[in-house]
């Protein structure tokens, strides 16, 4: 137990209002904000930062969040270093300081207390738009980060507490969607608000100097924690390395390794990735920082809340600039908050897969999704979006059980949800087919993997354009302690789009025009199996099939149970036994 | 009342609790143990211990009762256990999977947990059958009904054995044709099945919503209709001269048809009745605004009134479900008698959510439990009867509390037993205090505006901290307060929720005519269905509400008006009160902005006379009541000061007294902490109110116990 400076009672309730003003950041940064991208995806981070600034609490935010905020928030203190002020409202967005990608946009408000800066808080969300040549920012084509969109460095909204009209109307004359774009700033300046005002009473109450000790105290327990983790792993040099797939850049599939290297309760975490391309994959560190915690916290298993000392003894090499897991300008980045992030995450926890065999799952399915943009006939108005229920995944299967259905992809971890198909076809000129689970979708595995989702949309009138991104078409999910699938073509995600009764299969990261009439179906893969598939329970495969899960092709192949009668599904156990050993 | 008495019958998860009112004005409290299994037994038993106290008999009670009203756990252990009808799903070809997909979400809390399971389906996916048919966004048919696909279904259903159909077609609500035609096609073809319909049910906008709350609905109504039956079966065995009433999660009262029908409105009933019995507690002073806090063995429920309407909850996950149908909001947190504190994996000293239960219980019992409870540090503080609750059946055994409270807590942590009981205390009371501010601060409520009332057994020696730690002034706990909620459904109205959508942007007149007319018929109907259950026009009342939200939102905030005529001029009415409503939730508005409504809803009420109020006869002054002192503990300093011991159930009214103090009732203890005042009212209600003076050390009395 760490060296108390303060009451552990006080601690305890410090830390309790800590986690309540998150959630209440969180919930009017939700309940108000018009993107569906941060209000169903919940692709947003609430945030409370300290005045150096360390990171003192986040939520259970979506993953994607999970380390980009503490370096964005740093580049962003330093920038205004001496010129902080009571009433100023920070905005930034762009990846040189520090952001994800330019479309999460984020505010920083520094909470002053008797004339002293004591807090930051600090949300970031994902907007519809950030205005660039390709609606909702996701743009395949883009051989730069000046062909996305609109990149803004740290900024003042506010100064000293009086608002920036101007520079918010040059911003919002850059985007789309013009009155979305507005009210979501609205939102995440809201949500700051609240965080400021239940840290304040916090401060009122208590006193700033106990809620500051509190602090300290918090965040070498996190740190304490972690290294309590760590320890337990046993000291040396640990490896993974995880392949991305060729999403339609032509430049072939990529090695990104990471190493892990355990020495006492310290954990040393070495990237390599291949060197940085004219395609949206980018990541620049800002945003790997969240692949590789995403990896850690696979392995932790952490319950919220978290602080930043839990990786205090955490150090991440991101490897050489330039690479693709440290990009730099002006390398185009927007696909890489799941491209190549979720690769980045899968090599880290291959790592830890070797270090701690475990305490690790399968990957889940990896993001490939659709925004979609067009004219809404019904109100005379544009709309764009990122579809959220087009990216939905299987989740990996654990050692204690199968894969949940449809909850990933792996880079929200659960986090997110799609929207209902009545609200989507409401807010938009859309008409949604199909939203269901895929047969033999989850990956094979004594636990198996959950299924993933096909979502069909058709335009309601007008034509309607569709970006694709990530990838996850060619390469299933990865499987772990002995699994592996053998019907492959059916774990993986892909676009198909019927035209004039024809179906043409798409793998690649496009932009389509979709009119009234055709129909575009996004696949979304499974979750990846662990164990050994002919291990798992002939009764539970039974089951899947039963249930549409798995085919009787899919239950021989996969997991060599051969199912003697399509109408009562009994099972030929001879046979089964027979195809089992011969495995 | 027209009659002699009035009889309340709320079945909780361990005691069933009887509220017997009779014309004169005196209300009896009786307590026999629950029988989940068999939930008929639990009423028969309670009846004969009535019949052991009052020399009534069940027929004499019964019969001469205006109400038999009955609070059922039957539907929410149902779904608790898993225990449903075999339950199928007709929905819409592509869309069979959205209640197993629940919108691709991980409960927060359990993102890294490897364990963690996913929720159990009520219907698994091989009796959830698809149809090919389609109305779209407008209203309009895209795809006609295939009926054959409608028989294959019930042909498939019926081999399987399947009790219960549920039907639930994408945008039904705005064409319900298709869904009323596949509701013919299955009565014909199942006759004796039970159905529910997704338009009928729950008639608002979001499919995946409808289409859990029509599952949840099916599944759980065989088993309400059998219990229904079984009650109603009963009560004109012992000459009921009226039909029962069954309590419901919205707060009113229903007819025992009508619950079997939509039973998924009688999942979360029991604590739904706190806020009615809160406004009639606090009636005598006027009190509109009350936050009540029911605190037993293992949970703390809390609700909030505002202005006298309670808040209420749609479209929540409820036990992991879906569930759309207006509920009264209860915020349940794991903080009870039996919580157990620990140190986390981080080393902070927690409370709960685990619980000792009932067995082993709280160290103190002396039944074998080990960890230390909240129980166990409120007896080491000194606030209980070592002699014992309830009392003094159950006596309890200070040694087990310290020990326990010492190896696991006091010990590890380095302070005193004293220190970590009064630890215990203040974290468990912080909890409670963060989960009001899920029915206060984040419905836009300032908790300082509000009365906080006690219910429940355990919740009179945490209830003034809890004012204290809100900027709460006033407590008010009534003599009934382990009762509280069968009180409250013995005085409640019937009610009915009547719902449409209405996905209009509310701009012009068209819009406004439309509004008018839907809530208009939405009332009508309600209007009937009460004349025909007997209520006079002049005992009908009804509230509206809005889901609304700025056009481009994804989430509404409901917006509560009084029925007026809704044209182009009301139109600016409503939505000058969406824009209030938003800024007192979410700190702003946007005046300039298009506003759009998505659902609507009538709460259509039938009012029920009250029976008279209990009268208490003047006291001679507390001081007559002191049985004695006994050593307590009111700082984190942990260092005890001999305080004042009343006897509650010997008070009179207009006895008063001041903190620090206990007053032991029957099934209750309330500690007064120094700073406050209690008198006990003629109505039977102890009024706690801070003493001004105190109010101001309030902030000094924190910043030490900070600094300890």
């Amino acid at each position: 137990m760490a060296n108390r400076q303060v009451d552990p009672i006080t601690l305890s309730v410090v830390r309790g209002v800590l986690e309540t003003t998150q959630r209440e950041m969180t919930l009017a940064l939700e309940k108000t904000a018009r993107s569906s991208v941060f209000n169903l995806a919940h692709d947003y981070s609430t945030a409370l930062f300290n005045h150096t600034p360390e990171m003192i609490l986040q939520g259970q935010d979506i993953p994607i969040h999970l380390g980009s905020l503490i370096p964005a928030m740093k580049s962003v203190a330093n920038f205004f270093e001496g010129d902080i002020h009571e009433g100023d409202l920070i905005l930034h967005n762009d990846p040189a300081y520090g952001g994800s990608h330019i479309i999460d946009t984020c505010m920083y408000y520094p909470v002053f207390y008797e004339g002293e800066l004591v807090f930051w808080t600090v949300c970031k969300g994902h907007l519809t738009d950030i205005g660039g040549p390709v609606p909702a920012g996701y743009n395949p084509e883009a051989k730069e980060i000046f062909a996305e969109g609109l990149r803004i460095p740290p900024i003042k909204l506010w100064d000293k507490g009086v608002p920036r009209d101007d520079i918010m109307n040059m911003l919002l004359t850059n985007m789309r969607a013009r009155r979305d774009q507005e009210g979501d700033f609205n939102a995440l300046i809201g949500a700051c608000q609240v965080g400021a005002r239940n840290l304040t009473a916090l401060m009122d109450k208590y006193g700033k100097d106990v809620v500051q000790d509190c602090i300290a105290e918090l965040l070498e327990m996190a740190n304490a924690h972690m290294n309590g983790l760590i320890s337990q792993v046993p000291d040396g040099t640990y490896s993974g390395t995880a392949i991305l797939e060729d999403a339609g850049h032509g430049f072939g599939d990529f090695d990104i390794t990471a190493t892990v290297t355990i020495k006492g309760d310290s954990c040393h975490i070495e990237i390599e990735s291949p060197p940085q391309i004219p395609y949206f994959i980018n990541s620049y560190e800002g945003n790997s920082y969240s692949g590789v915690y995403l990896g850690l916290m696979m392995f932790a298993q952490l319950p919220p809340p978290y602080n930043e000392g839990l990786y205090r003894n955490v150090t991440v090499d991101m490897g050489k600039k330039g690479t693709l897991c440290n990009a730099q300008s002006p390398a185009p980045h927007m696909n890489c908050t799941t491209t190549p992030m979720e690769t980045l995450t899968d090599a880290v926890r291959l790592a830890f897969e070797q270090a701690a065999p475990d305490k690790v799952s399968a990957s889940w399915g990896h993001a490939n999704g659709c925004n979609i943009a067009g004219w809404d006939s019904r109100h005379d108005e544009e709309y764009v979006t990122m579809v959220l229920a087009s990216i939905i995944s299987g989740a990996g299967a654990t050692a204690s059980q199968d894969g949940w259905h449809a909850c990933g992809p792996e880079c929200c971890f659960g986090a997110l949800t799609s929207g209902d198909i009545e609200m989507l076809e409401h807010s938009y000129p859309i008409i949604i087919h199909e939203y269901g689970l895929m047969e033999d979708s989850g990956g094979a595995g004594k636990f198996r993997g959950g299924s993933g989702t096909r979502w069909a949309v058709e335009p309601l009138d007008t034509d309607m354009t569709l970006v694709t991104f990530g990838e996850g078409r060619r390469i299933p999910a990865m499987g772990a302690a002995g699994a592996k699938s053998e019907m492959v073509h059916k774990k993986v995600g892909r676009l198909e789009i019927t035209r004039d009764g024809e179906t043409q299969i798409i793998t690649d990261n496009v932009i389509e025009t979709i009119k009234p009439g055709e129909i575009a179906a996004n696949l979304n893969p499974g979750g990846g199996g662990f164990g050994n598939p002919f291990e798992r329970d002939p009764l539970k495969v039974v089951e899947d099939v039963r249930n549409g899960l798995v085919s009787i092709e899919g239950a021989r192949l996969d997991y060599g149970v051969i199912i003697a009668d399509a109408d009562t599904l009994t099972i030929d156990e001879a046979a089964t036994a027979a195809a089992r050993a011969a495995a | 009342m027209r009659t002699q008495y009035r009889l309340g019958i709320d079945a909780g998860g361990t005691f069933t609790d009887f509220i017997l009112a009779d014309k004169k004005g005196s209300t009896q409290i009786f307590k026999v143990l629950s029988t989940p299994t068999e939930p008929t037994k639990a009423i028969k038993n309670g009846l004969a211990l009535i019949t052991e106290e009052t020399g009534l008999t069940a027929q004499e009670i019964v019969s001469n009762s205006d109400l038999c009203i009955n609070g059922t756990t039957v539907g929410l252990n149902a779904l608790i256990t898993h225990t449903g009808a075999k339950t199928g799903l007709i929905a819409t070809k592509g869309h069979e999977d959205s209640i197993e997909i629940r919108l691709g979400h991980k409960e927060d809390g359990y993102r890294y947990d490897p364990d963690y399971p996913p929720a159990t389906m009520l219907v698994p996916r091989h009796l959830r059958k698809g149809v090919s048919e389609r109305v779209i966004s407008d209203g309009t048919v895209k795809t006609p009904i295939n009926e054959e696909d409608v028989r294959a279904a019930c042909r498939y259903f019926i081999a399987e054995g399947v009790e219960s159909v549920a039907i639930s077609f994408v945008w039904s609500v705005l064409h319900p044709d298709h869904e009323n035609r596949a509701a013919e096609i299955v009565r014909e073809m199942m006759p004796d099945v039970r159905l529910t319909v997704g338009n009928q049910l729950y008639p608002q906008v979001r499919e995946y919503t409808r289409t859990s709350t029509a599952i949840v609905n099916a599944y759980l109504a065989p088993i309400l209709q059998r219990y229904v039956e079984a009650i109603d079966a009963y009560f004109r065995e012992l000459g009921s001269q009226h039909p029962v009433r069954y309590f419901q999660s919205n707060g009113g009262l229903a007819l025992g048809k009508v619950v079997s029908d939509q039973s998924v409105y009688a999942i979360n009933s029991g604590p739904a009745s706190a806020p009615q019995a809160a406004l009639d507690v606090a009636e005598p002073w006027g009190d509109k605004n009350i936050i009540t806090c029911d605190m037993g063995g293992t949970s703390f429920d809390i609700t909030l009134t505002k202005d006298g309407q309670a808040n209420v909850n749609k479209n929540i996950d409820f036990l992991r479900y879906r569930i759309g149908i207006p509920m009264i909001q209860v915020e349940t947190l794991g903080a009870g008698g039996g919580s157990i504190g620990w140190i986390d994996s981080m080393g902070l000293m927690q409370m709960g959510p685990q619980s000792a239960g009932s067995e082993p219980g709280p160290a103190c019992y002396g039944q074998g439990g080990e960890n230390p409870t909240t129980t166990d540090a409120n007896l080491v503080l000194g606030y209980l009867n070592a002699d014992g609750l309830v009392g003094g059946r159950l006596p309890l055994d200070v040694d087990k509390a310290r020990a326990a409270i010492k190896a696991n807590l006091a010990d590890p942590l380095g302070i005193s037993i004293e220190k970590a009981a009064y630890g215990m205390f203040t974290i468990v009371n912080n909890n409670m205090v963060n989960a009001i501010r899920r029915v206060s601060v984040e419905r836009g409520y300032d908790p300082r505006d509000f009365v906080l009332m006690g219910a429940g057994g355990a919740t009179g020696a945490h209830i003034t901290a809890l004012a204290r730690e809100m900027g709460i002034s006033k407590v008010l706990i009534s003599k009934l307060a382990s009762g509280l909620c069968a009180y409250g459904q013995i005085i409640s109205d019937v009610k009915y929720n009547y719902m449409a959508p209405a996905p209009i942007r509310l701009e012009g007149g068209a819009a406004a005519k439309k509004l008018d007319d839907l809530f208009t018929s939405l009332e009508a109907r309600g209007r009937v269905d009460l004349a025909g259950d007997g209520f006079a026009e002049d005992r009908i009342s009804i509230r509206r509400s809005l889901d609304m939200r700025y056009v481009g939102q994804v989430h509404e905030c409901t917006v509560e008006i009084d029925p007026f005529e809704v044209t182009e001029a009301t139109i600016e009415d409503i939505k000058a009160a969406f824009h209030a409503r938003h800024k007192e939730l979410y700190t702003y508005d946007e005046p300039h902005n298009a506003v759009e409504i998505v659902n609507v809803e009538s709460t259509i009420a039938g009012h029920v006379d009250k029976p008279e109020r209990m009268k208490i006869a003047a006291g001679k002054g507390a001081h007559e009541t002191l049985k004695g002192t006994r050593p307590m503990v009111f700082n984190a300093d942990g260092i005890a000061q001999d305080t004042p011991v009343y006897d509650g159930s010997a008070m009179g009214a207009g006895d008063t007294l001041h903190g620090p103090a206990v007053i032991e009732e029957v099934t209750t203890t309330i500690v007064v902490e120094p700073g406050w005042t209690v008198s006990l009212h003629d109505t039977g209600v102890y009024v706690v109110t801070a003493d001004a003076a105190a109010a101001q050390d309030q902030s000094v009395q924190q910043k030490e116990l900070a600094e300890v």
